[in-house]
């Protein structure tokens, strides 16, 4: 009942996701669930490669693809690291001279957040003639409903990741900012500028 | 090499070089030298792909290739990969037994990389 509301959600996108989903021959293949809430884009999708091109089973062969499908959710939520929100371009060449366009991740995320992880998976795959069919195996959906209610689904545990501890300079300047948006709350200028000039004696 | 020699080694060429003399026996001696090459490119590639179907099947139990090796080498195992490969494939008790002296024999293996994965289908459906 609860998956048939949620799979009428979202009765425009049914098509694309269950899109070619004959063409797949095997269906020995598991289904794999990611949740990119909270994930990193790049090191998300490098799992994501290695599970669809079969490379986590021992029965791997390159001449055949066999890895399992992969259902990314909360696609709208994945993070990137930096300035990269607004500094990462994708950028494409229409063939026409003069006319290399560009689009920054802020706003593909706003036009469609799927794209993002599509993009990213499909460059890591390797470029030969099952590319396309891997393309196939990979449905995203930028929250967390999804048709697939009725399969034999498997969450995917991400590896622990070793997060690399704040640079020095970002680190103060992340604690200045936190200090500063505490002192806005309480609202005091002449406290602002004494801030600062401790910051300074600090650092000099 | 008279041209019935050539003919039957171009079976299966693409376009002309199967039909005429002159392509044809271009085509023939490039796929010689190919052959040639090959020949020994066949025992890397191969090693490859044992490797990567060993570093598979042992990152299922959570130790990576290069750690599961050195465990066997400790243990003095000198099983090759062509056939740790296909005990990975196809004796999958006998594989985790392996797995299991290398980590005892190498004690920096603890959990590598994730731990087996846990069957989670109500917590995802809306």
């Amino acid at each position: 009942m609860a998956s048939q509301a949620a799979s009428s959600a979202f009765n425009g996108n049914m098509k694309k996701a269950l899109a070619g989903l004959k063409r797949i021959n095997l269906d020995g293949l598991r289904w794999r669930v990611f949740d990119a809430k909270g994930q990193v884009l790049g090191r998300l999708a490098s799992q994501i490669s290695t599970v669809i091109q079969g490379k986590d089973k021992p029965t791997y062969a390159p001449y055949r693809d066999d890895g399992d499908m992969c259902i990314v959710l909360n696609a709208k939520d994945v993070h990137v690291t930096g300035k990269k929100m607004t500094d990462k371009f994708y950028r494409w060449h229409t063939g026409y001279i003069g006319h290399l366009k560009e689009r920054s991740l802020k706003d593909q995320m706003a036009k469609d957040p799927t794209e993002v992880i599509r993009k990213a998976v499909l460059r890591m795959l390797p470029r030969n003639k099952l590319r396309d069919d891997r393309d196939l195996k990979l449905r995203i959906f930028p929250d967390s409903e999804h048709p697939f209610g009725d399969r034999p689904l498997e969450a995917y545990v991400m590896p622990p990741r070793r997060v690399r501890e704040m640079q020095p300079r970002a680190r103060r300047a992340m604690i200045r900012a936190q200090k500063k948006a505490e002192q806005q709350e309480q609202g005091g200028n002449d406290k602002r500028k004494g801030k600062k000039r401790e910051v300074e004696a600090e650092l000099t | 090499m008279n041209k019935k020699k050539i003919f039957k080694l171009a079976k299966g060429f693409r376009g002309r070089a199967k039909n005429c003399i002159r392509i044809a026996r271009e085509r023939v001696e490039k796929a010689l030298q190919y052959s040639y090459r090959d020949r020994r490119n066949k025992k890397r590639d191969m090693r490859s792909l044992w490797i990567q179907r060993i570093n598979a099947g042992t990152r299922q139990h959570g130790v990576n290739y290069g750690n599961f090796m050195h465990g066997l080498m400790k243990e003095n195992i000198q099983l090759n990969r062509k056939v740790l490969s296909e005990i990975s494939m196809h004796e999958p008790y006998s594989f985790k037994a392996l797995v299991d002296i290398s980590r005892d024999a190498f004690p920096g293996n603890k959990n590598v990389v994730h731990p087996p994965r846990k069957v989670d289908i109500s917590a995802l459906n809306v």
